[in-house]
């Protein structure tokens, strides 16, 4: 019986969550996995819908859908995205612009230009396993009632 | 010292196939130690049950002013993949006789949380008959009845991801005597629940996520072809490794201790035991024995010699010359891995 106060507790808090990012510049976050249908015509339909099941080992998408619901142009449109620890960075999704990543959280770049430095001093070239941090930055400022999305692929470790 | 040395010899763990007499003169039935070492990939991954939680941060500029906020939160809950391993610690026919005979399995979570596992074992109609299917307390691969007890219920206790435990199948030979060739099968499967990759039990993963059976399908089958009783001489070798900080690993250093039971059902003359030094391994100077005495290294008067370049390579060989109808011979031997 202490299950349906605390469940109610929770969805105040989501919508209390959802609340405190109003604003001119809206951003929802998803984590989805891709599914695939057969199509009328014989080829594959690949959707992505919310998952019920993710295991190790498993891709997921990370998408960030931004709208601007403002009256007003915004500038130097910056949307960042810190990875959580079990998630590891495979590349941007087909149809979204490339991110900047970064392996320090400090120093963001393609990831051709990432080095990582080891332990005895020595560097290597960055690999998607080494990203701790996506980004990226709208080049020219978006304008009021203007939408689009970003989205990345990942695997589970 | 011999893993042997302190029980009962009654219960000995065999671990390779029973062979002709003759064929140990000619091939190697020595396996490097280290090759047979279940190699299990214990990639296990996320615990089930973990939130994976996900928030992006957003900087722009309105009328002039930098703002910052961030986006909603969202989470997903790592669901369990049910996965299982189960894996004979040796390979080859096991000749089973009237004194009971200790098979050895080594089964694996590879689960991301944590489960137990129903165990089943049978025996075909045949030569053998299955007396009991144990947990191996202390994983020495010898049957201790006193600690090695059937698990409760049919299941393990419950399991972390990646553990392992042994499992010890204990046979006997048909009383009355079969010529027929048996089959030992042994089974886990995860208690949770098995079945076709993807299959999904509802809100029975850890944590309170789904769980999903895995690529495994949550199910492992071992089967272990099982000997007659053979007419002719048959040769039996088994292993066991002791590392310098007293654990069974098979480390650098570890010191393997080779165990040779030629048994003969018939008086033979010119009976010799040969045995190469495996790969990777070097020849523990003064370790051979034969039924427990010493035989010195060189090639002098006793039964026993270590050559360091016979055309297989380093290796022991002990001439046993005339023996007698339904005896048995034991040599034993130590290798230090490289």
């Amino acid at each position: 019986m202490i299950t349906r106060p605390m469940t109610a507790a929770v969805l105040v808090a989501t919508a209390a969550a959802a609340s405190a990012a109003a604003g001119p510049l809206q951003v929802s976050s998803s984590i989805l996995v891709e599914a695939r249908s057969a199509a009328p015509d014989g080829t594959t339909r690949v959707t992505l819908v919310k998952p019920t099941k993710v295991t190790p080992g498993d891709k997921v998408i990370f998408v960030l859908a931004y709208r601007n619901s403002g009256a007003q142009p915004l500038a130097n449109v910056v949307l960042d995205n810190p990875l959580p620890r079990q998630i590891a960075y495979r590349s941007a999704n087909p149809g979204s612009p490339a991110p900047d990543v970064s392996v320090d959280g400090k120093t963001y770049g393609s990831l051709a230009t990432l080095r990582v430095r080891s332990p005895d001093g020595s560097t290597r070239a960055a690999s998607p396993n080494d990203v701790t941090s996506v980004r990226w930055r709208l080049a020219s400022p978006l304008a009021a009632g203007s939408q689009g999305q970003f989205a990345f692929q990942a695997v589970l470790k | 010292m011999s893993q042997h040395g302190g029980k009962s010899g009654r219960f000995r763990r065999v671990a390779a196939a029973p062979c002709l007499l003759t064929c140990i003169l000619s091939t190697g039935l020595s396996q490097p130690a280290l090759a047979q070492t279940p190699a299990v990939a214990t990639s296990i991954g996320t615990p089930a049950g973990t939130p994976i939680v996900n928030t992006a941060g957003l900087r722009y500029d309105a009328d002039g002013t930098a703002q910052s906020t961030s986006s909603n939160t969202v989470t997903i809950i790592v669901a369990e993949r049910l996965d299982v391993a189960l894996v004979r610690d040796g390979r080859g026919a096991v000749v089973v006789t009237a004194q009971p005979v200790a098979i050895p399995f080594t089964l694996t979570n590879l689960d991301n949380g944590a489960e137990s596992f129903v165990l089943a074992a049978s025996v075909s109609p045949g030569a053998a008959v299955l007396r009991t299917l144990v947990i191996d307390t202390d994983g020495d691969g010898l049957y201790d009845p006193a600690k090695d007890v059937a698990p409760v219920g049919g299941k393990t206790p419950l399991l972390a991801p990646g553990q392992s435990i042994k499992l010890l199948a204990i046979l006997v030979a048909t009383p009355e005597g079969s010529a027929t060739n048996a089959v030992l099968t042994v089974t886990a499967r995860s208690t949770t629940g098995s079945g076709a990759t993807g299959n999904v039990y509802p809100s029975a993963g850890d944590g309170g996520g789904d769980a999903v059976v895995g690529p495994t399908g949550a199910l492992a089958t071992v089967s272990v072809p099982l000997g007659t009783a053979l007419a002719g001489p048959v040769l039996l070798k088994s292993q066991s490794v002791r590392a310098a900080d007293g654990s069974q690993t098979a480390v650098r250093d570890a010191v393997i201790t080779y165990t040779l039971e030629a048994r003969f059902t018939d008086a033979v003359t010119g009976a010799r035991i040969a045995d190469p030094i495996p790969l990777g391994t070097v020849f523990v100077p003064g370790s051979l024995t034969l039924d427990g005495a010493p035989l010195s290294d060189g090639a002098d008067d006793d039964a026993g010699r270590f050559d360091p370049s016979t055309a297989q390579g380093a290796g022991v060989t002990v001439a046993l010359g005339r023996v007698a109808a339904g005896s048995s011979h034991t040599v034993q031997f130590k290798a230090k891995i490289q």
